[in-house]
């Protein structure tokens, strides 16, 4: 498993893909970091990290899709699902090693832009409380996409097919959110209970405040546990239909 | 040993693969061999434990596919029909990557990588990009990809597909060079690569199989006549008729003119002893024989017959025919090239000549 998670992280590196979304997400994380300090014009400004990363939480539908959309659409395409499933690794291993190198690739984005929460703690003071409590919220929010990324391209063959597809269902998920507040669900107590567990902005708002709350991290888990087994799942069901 | 027992798999309602059963030794190497669409890569999917069967069974040396999967698996390389390289890697690395996926500890594995990579002789190709290599280097680095953990069992399906001839020799001598410490499987629908390293066959046909034998075996089993082709200087009304006589000839046909005076004939005749007996009779008759060959059922007649007479419509004997000539035409390729390249030159030199 080790071996190809190595290779997985390996091969981020090796297509420009990683240093794109790298760059980009670097890019997006400062133009906002800018757009929000230019604001501060009077005396009395609250400016906060939460805010910012809030703000990237949309730019991530744009991102996370370019890391996930190769995972298994492309070791079809190349016919290198074969060997991997010839050999002694389980799919369980295989999915959760896409997985992992993926979200480490992740965690590696959310080390560069930490880059700015530092030089501002140098020159000013900062909430480390809230910066940690964000750092995690978006980190988990972000991996919820990415297993996410990972089923839909373990769906299909084609990588664009597979980039649109998870784009377009990241942002249902967001939508999700909204739909909570809708005057026909809120009417309907249980469902707009649901809709507020599902809700992912809901969950980052809570820690985006400072605040751990462990039901939130367990609704996160939870998405990202579902994901990643219905990922098993539908690999292990292609086998028993390929030709 | 694998042992495979009534394997069976259904694609829907079709059956790709209908109650095979066979078992391969240790140090043997089996041909798998059966035209188009046979079941051939279906069967060895199933055997590799890439896909699952609808019913039967897959032992490799005493561990279930289906039960035991990751024990049974550490035993097998597979080498499946479209090489699984990645092109984004270099042969080193992606060498390394198969043998850390395969299990084989860190401590041994440049050893083992340089090993496999000698045997196939890609060493110089070693820091190449996959993406950039010939299809013929692809499938080498396949194939060290299949023996880089040293499993007992090799399954090798169409190993030699793309290969150039003298890379063709190299492959079928180190397939022979495996055999003393490895059982290998190998899949074709070429009969020659069959015949040249094969100790036993497997033919299938349409999901089922035909017959499991050795190749000489096969062969005298469908060699009902023998059939003499003679090239002899004489009369051909002469030598029809002198032949027709003797006692065992059964039928003289396809006279053929060579030059004025020779012909060449093709005598049956119902087994050796009658040779004798036919060429003293043509040599009373002062016919002076020039050349004298025993037409040798080859394996592709017994493979066609076997096919044939399994009940088979016309349409998948004249699929073998078309993989027959294309074969041929794998082995003219060379020649073809050589003309469709000077053919542009041809037309262009025309088109230039026109425009003056």
């Amino acid at each position: 498993m080790f071996a190809l998670y190595k290779k997985e992280l390996q091969s981020y590196f090796l297509s420009p893909a990683a240093y794109v979304v790298l760059a980009f997400f670097t890019l997006t994380f400062s133009l906002t970091m800018i757009m929000g300090i230019s604001g501060a014009s009077a005396n009395l400004y609250e400016f906060s990290f939460s805010s910012i990363f809030y703000s990237n939480l949309f730019y991530l539908i744009f991102t996370l899709p370019l890391l996930t959309m190769r995972s298994f659409s492309e070791e079809r395409k190349n016919g290198t699902e074969v060997m991997l499933l010839s050999s002694p690794v389980s799919v369980t291993k295989i999915v959760l090693a896409k997985f992992l190198a993926t979200s480490t690739i992740f965690l590696i984005m959310m080390l560069v832009v930490m880059f700015h929460p530092i030089v501002t703690a140098i020159n000013g003071k900062i909430i480390l409380s809230r910066l940690i409590c964000t750092f995690i919220g978006f980190y988990l929010c972000g991996l919820v996409y990415i297993a996410l990324g990972i089923l839909i391209s373990s769906f299909t063959e084609s990588i664009l097919l597979s980039i649109v597809l998870s784009e377009a269902l990241i942002l249902l998920l967001i939508l999700v959110d909204n739909l909570s507040n809708f005057s026909l669900f809120s009417s309907a107590p249980i469902l707009s209970d649901l809709f507020d567990w599902l809700s992912n902005q809901k969950k980052f708002y809570t820690f985006s405040r400072g605040l751990f709350r462990v039901s939130d991290l367990i609704g996160y888990i939870t998405e990202i546990f579902v994901f990643v087994i219905w990922t098993i799942i539908s690999v292990e069901k292609r086998r028993w239909s390929r030709r | 040993m694998v042992e495979i027992k009534n394997l069976t798999k259904y694609y829907g309602h079709k059956a790709a693969v209908k109650n095979i059963s066979f078992t391969i030794e240790d140090n043997e190497i089996l041909g798998f061999l059966g035209p188009n669409g046979a079941g051939k890569s279906t069967t060895l999917n199933i055997i590799s434990g890439v896909i699952p069967s609808t019913s039967g069974t897959v032992v490799i040396n005493g561990f279930d596919i289906a039960q035991d999967p990751i024990k049974a698996k550490r035993c097998i390389g597979f080498l499946p029909e479209i090489p699984p390289v990645y092109p984004d890697m270099k042969v080193k690395e992606y060498l390394n990557f198969a043998a850390g996926l395969k299990g084989v500890p860190s401590v041994k594995r440049k050893v083992q990588v340089q090993r496999a990579m000698e045997r196939l002789r890609i060493t110089d190709v070693s820091n190449r990009l996959i993406r950039n290599l010939s299809k013929g280097y692809r499938q080498r680095v396949g194939f060290a990809q299949a023996l880089i953990n040293d499993p007992p069992i090799l399954i090798l399906d169409e190993p030699t597909v793309g290969l150039d001839p003298t890379q063709l020799i190299e492959v079928r001598n180190l397939i022979l060079d495996l055999k003393r410490d490895h059982s290998i499987i190998l899949s074709s629908h070429i009969l020659s690569e069959i015949s040249a390293v094969c100790d036993r066959v497997v033919v299938i046909n349409k999901g089922e199989v035909q017959a499991i034998d050795t190749i000489n075996n096969l062969e005298e089993s469908s060699q009902a006549n023998i059939v003499l082709k003679l090239k002899i200087q004489g009369n051909s009304r002469d030598v029809t008729k002198t032949a027709s006589q003797v006692e065992g000839v059964i039928r003289v046909s396809n006279v053929t003119f060579i030059k004025t005076g020779i012909y060449t004939y093709n005598v049956e005749i119902a087994s050796k002893d009658v040779r004798n007996s036919l060429l003293s009779a043509l040599l009373m008759k002062k016919l002076e024989v020039l050349e004298i060959t025993e037409e040798k059922k080859s394996l592709e007649q017994v493979f066609v017959n076997l096919i044939n007479n399994s009940g088979n419509k016309k349409s998948s004997l004249e699929k073998l025919l078309e993989e027959m000539n294309s074969e041929d035409s794998t082995e003219n390729n060379s020649e073809k090239n050589t003309n469709s390249d000077s053919k542009p030159d041809d037309k262009n030199k025309a088109d230039k000549e026109e425009e003056q």
